[in-house]
Order: structure tokens, then sequence, then C-alpha cells
């Protein structure tokens, strides 16, 4: 049993540090613009089938298709963004419709151009084992955990030590004082975009290479993106990897000592249970004023 | 008479003749709503081809009834087959035929049963259809005795069953655990929701706890990798790997062959196919022309519920009866040799004598090996695909 447990935490923690890099770029926008982006799991998406494209058609690795998907998805988030500020009254609301139904778009594209064959890496290197004792995983999930730690380490460090990083922690807090700061709110929220862009494109390269991808993905990614920024709170980037890993090991451990078709029902739970005792999440803060 | 007028006579004669006969062929609307995009896409297309595939050769070989076919992705959304249903419905079709998973099937059934149609499906996966004039060439209970049949073949005296939670795969994990129960065989059931990503915690549940000589896997196509890999990273010390419907095919194997290997399947066809009959020939040939690739198994039912169903619209149509529930009353009378086997349907409106085969993935190659009498090959037992 405890093997069995020790196995069920490893893959749980795993899996949180893969959510965690999908969810982040949905938790920064949210958490500058208080926006939430229902398309973000199609930006992963995006990500994941330009990697496909670069394996298929140029027989490459599909981890040099990163810079081509971050161009693509940037300019994708961009134009997402660009949609959004049209929006004039009731931001928060409509913004939630108008996302939900670029994600529509974005899925219907994703199935016109590589219709809906499920794809995955063919590159045997990232499905081989790797024991670390009692542990067993795959090259591949311990890559995206990797990744996902460096990704959360470098945006936090981002945010607080350059300007840039500090001018979208001034506007997520009090936009109207940034604005007073000389800190263009547009410019800040634009930048926010593109940054969930990019990590939506390693993300989306990272799942090509460990898991397998169809067109009906994009909307499951976003939901559990969802689930895990409001389990972090608004504006915590370190939350969302806690809040993930939290979550990724509840489920490996319901799966293990439960049943596997309760997996669901644990993130519904634990998000319940958090906002019951903790309205703000784990680790947020009341909301910005301005 | 003049020779001149004579042909001109003859000329006219054999004008009326062609203008009569596409005068009096009637057109019959048949509807089919299957999951062309979505999880099933890859199962609802080849069986979109093969049915396809049966309108055109019904068309060519029928001067007095054409069949007019229309269809309709219904995403493996019940409620989008429903709507499909209607839609077709309110175009005129006199038929339905559907497609994948069973929740979707039950929508669009419904519909057909409440406007007194006919519904055909080839992925219906209970064991009872409580839905008036339904039909369905491949019962469960074939897919059902290929599995456990292979798997006592095999001798298992313990199986650990992975199955996804949804209608279909449920009722065929639940109809091989019991089959496989009554003989005597240990069975560990682990159902999955299908939102699940990593298989790890569930094989290793089964590696150290089960320690089966078997694990058998129902679900859908990209569980069925997720599972394998996790198998193959916790390796698991099994004998062989069991699996349902949608993974012995030449397109599965073509695009994860390290997956694969020594896995087996519910299938029809070997493959490279091989089809011993005269209409098996014709069938692959047609096949290959119309879509440039082999047909499987799917393309298969497909191709022969749209034989049987447009037989029977034809039977109808010449008895008088179609809009008096007549299709239904020929179907029921169907008896029938057809490329997958005999076909009738009995009160349920399942075939009796359905029976899948196995096979299993070897190099680039799918042979039969269950059962006995119609295998290709033999089994590479025990075989993993590590």
């Amino acid at each position: 049993m405890f093997d069995l447990i020790l196995q069920a935490t490893y893959s749980g923690l795993l899996s949180g540090g893969s959510y965690a890099l999908i969810a982040l770029g949905l938790a920064l926008v949210f958490g500058t613009m208080r926006v939430i982006n229902l398309a973000h799991g199609e930006f992963v998406l995006l990500a994941a089938y330009i990697a496909y494209t670069v394996e298929s058609q140029m027989g490459w690795n599909p981890l040099l298709a990163l810079p081509i998907s971050v161009v693509v998805v940037c300019i994708t988030a961009a134009i997402v963004y660009l949609l959004v500020t049209r929006l004039d009254k009731n931001r928060e609301m409509n913004s939630l419709i108008l996302t939900f139904g670029l994600g529509v778009i974005l899925t219907n594209l994703v199935l016109f151009i590589w219709k809906a064959d499920i794809h995955s890496t063919s590159v045997g290197w990232f499905q081989e084992a790797v024991v670390l004792g009692p542990l067993y995983s795959m090259r591949s999930e311990l890559l995206f955990f990797i990744t996902s730690v460096v990704m959360v380490a470098i945006l936090w460090v981002w945010l607080d030590k350059s300007w840039y990083g500090r001018a979208v922690r001034a506007v997520s807090s009090n936009r109207d004082a940034a604005k007073l700061m000389g800190i263009n709110p547009h410019v800040t929220e634009l930048i926010s975009f593109l940054i969930a862009g990019i990590l939506a494109s390693f993300s989306g390269v990272a799942l090509y290479c460990a898991s397998v991808i169809q067109p009906a993905l994009g909307n499951a990614l976003t939901i559990k993106a969802f689930i895990i920024t409001i389990l972090a709170g608004i504006g915590s980037i370190p939350g969302v990897l806690i809040g993930a890993v939290l979550l990724g090991v509840s489920e490996a451990l319901t799966i293990t000592l439960l049943s596997s078709a309760l997996q669901e029902l644990t993130g519904m739970l634990l998000l319940l249970f958090v906002l019951l005792a903790l309205p703000n999440g784990l680790f947020g803060r009341a909301g910005r004023r301005g | 008479m003049r020779i001149g007028e004579k042909l001109a006579q003859t000329a006219a004669i054999l004008s009326l003749a062609a203008f009569a006969s596409t005068a009096v062929a009637d057109e019959f609307v048949v509807g089919s709503n299957l999951p062309l995009t979505g999880p099933q896409a890859r199962w609802g297309q080849e069986v979109a081809e093969g049915f396809k595939l049966a309108t055109e050769a019904f068309n060519r070989g029928s001067a007095k009834h054409k069949i007019k076919l229309i269809v309709t992705d219904d995403e493996g959304n019940p409620a989008k087959a429903s709507a499909a249903a209607e839609k077709m419905i309110s175009d005129g079709a006199v038929a339905l035929y559907g497609g994948f998973p069973t929740p979707a099937v039950v929508g669009a059934a419904n519909v057909a049963t409440k406007a007194g149609l006919v519904y055909m499906s080839s992925g219906y996966g209970g064991t009872k259809a409580d839905f008036k004039n339904f039909f369905q060439i491949n019962a469960i209970s074939g897919y059902q005795k290929a599995i456990a049949g292979t798997m006592l073949d095999m001798g298992a005296k313990s199986v650990s069953l992975i199955h996804n939670t949804k209608e279909g795969s449920a009722y065929v994990a639940t109809a091989v655990a019991k089959a496989l129960t009554d003989k005597g065989v240990k069975v560990t059931m682990h159902p999955y929701d299908s939102a699940i990503a990593d298989f790890k915690p569930i094989i290793n549940k089964i590696k150290l706890q089960d320690r089966p000589e078997l694990i058998s896997m129902v679900g859908y196509e990209s569980e069925y990798i997720g599972m394998l890999r996790a198998a193959k990273v916790l390796k698991p010390e099994v004998k062989a790997i069991v699996c349902a419907y949608g993974v012995a095919t030449p397109k599965m194997m073509a695009d994860f062959p390290a997956e694969l290997q020594n896995v087996y399947g519910t299938t029809m066809l070997s493959y490279p196919a091989e089809f011993a009959t005269k209409d098996g020939k014709e069938f692959a040939e047609a096949f290959k022309k119309t879509f440039n690739k082999d047909p499987d198994y799917l393309a298969q039912f497909g191709y022969v519920s749209g034989q049987v169903l447009f037989e029977a619209i034809a039977r109808a149509a010449n008895a008088g009866t179609i809009a008096k529930g007549g299709i239904a009353a020929e179907m029921r009378k169907t008896d029938r040799e057809t490329i997958t086997g005999r076909v009738t349907f009995d009160e349920t409106g399942f075939n009796p004598h359905f029976v899948l085969r196995m096979g299993q993935i070897q190099g680039n190659k799918i042979p039969l090996i269950w059962p006995k009498e119609a295998a290709t090959g033999k089994m590479n037992f025990p075989g993993l695909p590590w």
C-alpha cells in the first residue's frame, strides 16, 4: 500500500506540474485584467498541433517547434486581446462569452486544418521510463514538470524584478493608480496576453510530447486551468503551482485509494472546499481597486 | 417502311424507354448521424466511408430505386445526435443510420422511434435496445464472445479489466467480466472517467495489488494509448494485453507502432486484408479505389449495414409499404450472407449470428488469431509491447 501511495503522490506531483504550466497563462491574464480567457486551452492546443506539424511534415524533433509555436500563438493571443479591448461595458462578463466563442472558432480551425485524428509524438525517447528508486515516470512527464517549475520561477522573478513585471502587478492592483504613475495599462495588458501565449506554447509542445492530442482537448484544458486559477487565488503565481500540485496529487490518490471514476469529482470538491474556507483562493488577495 | 423511318422509330422507342426508366426511379432519403469530429471521429469516418460505398453500390445496381444519403456530424454528442436526427427526418428521411458512442445512438434512436422510423446502428453498446424498429448487425455479445473467448483460450486465471465509464464501454466490460467470471476467472474491474490523463495510478494498482495474468482494456483510442504507455513505464508482470474496439486497425498500427506491438483487439479483417469471397474482394477493391486505402472492419460494418438497410427499403418500396412501417417489417425478414457473415435480426433488433474476431498487431501486420476457424495467423503469446 505504501508503494502505491508513494507512486500515486509522485504521479500526482508530475501531473500537477503539467497542469500548472497549462494554467499559468490563464492565471496571469486573469490576475492582470480580471478577464477569464476561455480560449486559453485552445492556445495550448494550437501549440501542440504546431509541434505535430513540425514533426510529421518536417521530420524534426517536436521541441524545435517552440519558436514557431511562440510566434503563432502570440499572434493569436494578441488578436484575442484586441477583440477583448473592444468590449466597453461589463468586460468581465462579456469577455467570458467572447473568449468562449473564440475558443469554439479556434477548435474548429484546428479541426479543419488537422482533422480529428489523435496524435502524439513518435520520438520514443519521450516515452522511455525514468526510474527513481520505487518511482516511475516517463521522460516527457519529468521534462514537463521541470519546465513548469522553471517557467513559474522565471515568471515570478520577472513579475518581481522587471519594470514590466511590476507594471503588470501595478495594473492588477489598481489600474487607475498605475495610469497615474505613467504605466500604459493597454501595453501592460497586451504584454500579459503575449506572455500567456508564450506559456501556452511551452505547455502545448510539452503536451504533444507527453500525451495524446485531439481537437476536443482545448475545452478540457481551459476548465482545468480555470479550476487551478481559482484554487490558487488572484495574483499568486507560486499559488498556481501549489494549487495544481494539490489537484494532481488529490486526483492520483483518489484513483489509487478510491476509484478512477471519481477523479473529476475530486477536483470539483477540492475547489468547493477551498472556496468555502478561503473565498480568495489559497494564496489570493482581495479584489483590485480601479 | 424505309430503313430511315425504321431507325427513327427505333431511336424514339429507345429514348422513351431510357426516359421511362429514369422517370420511375424512386429516390429515398436515408439520414446518417455519425461522429465525424470529436473523440470518436476516426471510427465515425470509417463507418461513414463503408456506408457511402454501400450507397454507391446500391444506386449503381438498382434502376428502380435510388438512395439519397444525408450525413450529419453529431460529434458523438447525444444532444447533437438528436438534433441531427430531427433535421434529417424533417428533410424526408425514411430511415436513419448512426454511430458512436452509445449515448449518441440513444439520442438519435429515441427521435427515430417517436417518428416511427427504422434506426440502424453500428455502435450501440447495450445488450438490449428499448427502441422500436432498432437494428444492429454487430451485437455486443459478439464483442464479448471475442474478447472473453480469446482470454479463455489463453488459459487466463485472472484478469484486470480497465474500462471507460461511458455506457457502451461499461456494457462491453461488464459482459466480458461476466463471461470470464462464469468460467471461474478472477476479474478485477477498474472503471475510469474519460477526463483521466495519467493511467499510471490504475496500472500501478494492477501491478501491485491485482497481479493478474492478463490486462484487458475497453475504451477509446487516446485512452488505449495512455494506458499502454503507462503500462510500458510500469511493466506489470502480465502475459498479454487484450483490448476491445478501435485498436487492431491499420491506422492505429501505423500511428502508434511502439505502443501496440503484440496487443490484441477486436476486428473482422486481418491486415493486409484477405477476403475469401467474391463479395469481399469486390468490396475491398471498390473501397481502395474510392478512398485510396485498405478497408478496416468498421468500414465493413458501415457497408453491410447499408446493404441490408437499402435492400429492405427497396423491398418495402416494391410492396408499397414504406409509409406503413414496411421498412421495419422487411428488415425483420432479412436473412442474408454478407462479408461479415450471416445477418438476421432477432426480436431485440440485434443479429444473433454476429461473432467478432480478434487480431493481434505483429510487426506491420494484423493477423486474425481468434476464433481458430477464422484465424490467419498464430498468437504471439505471451507477448507484450515491451
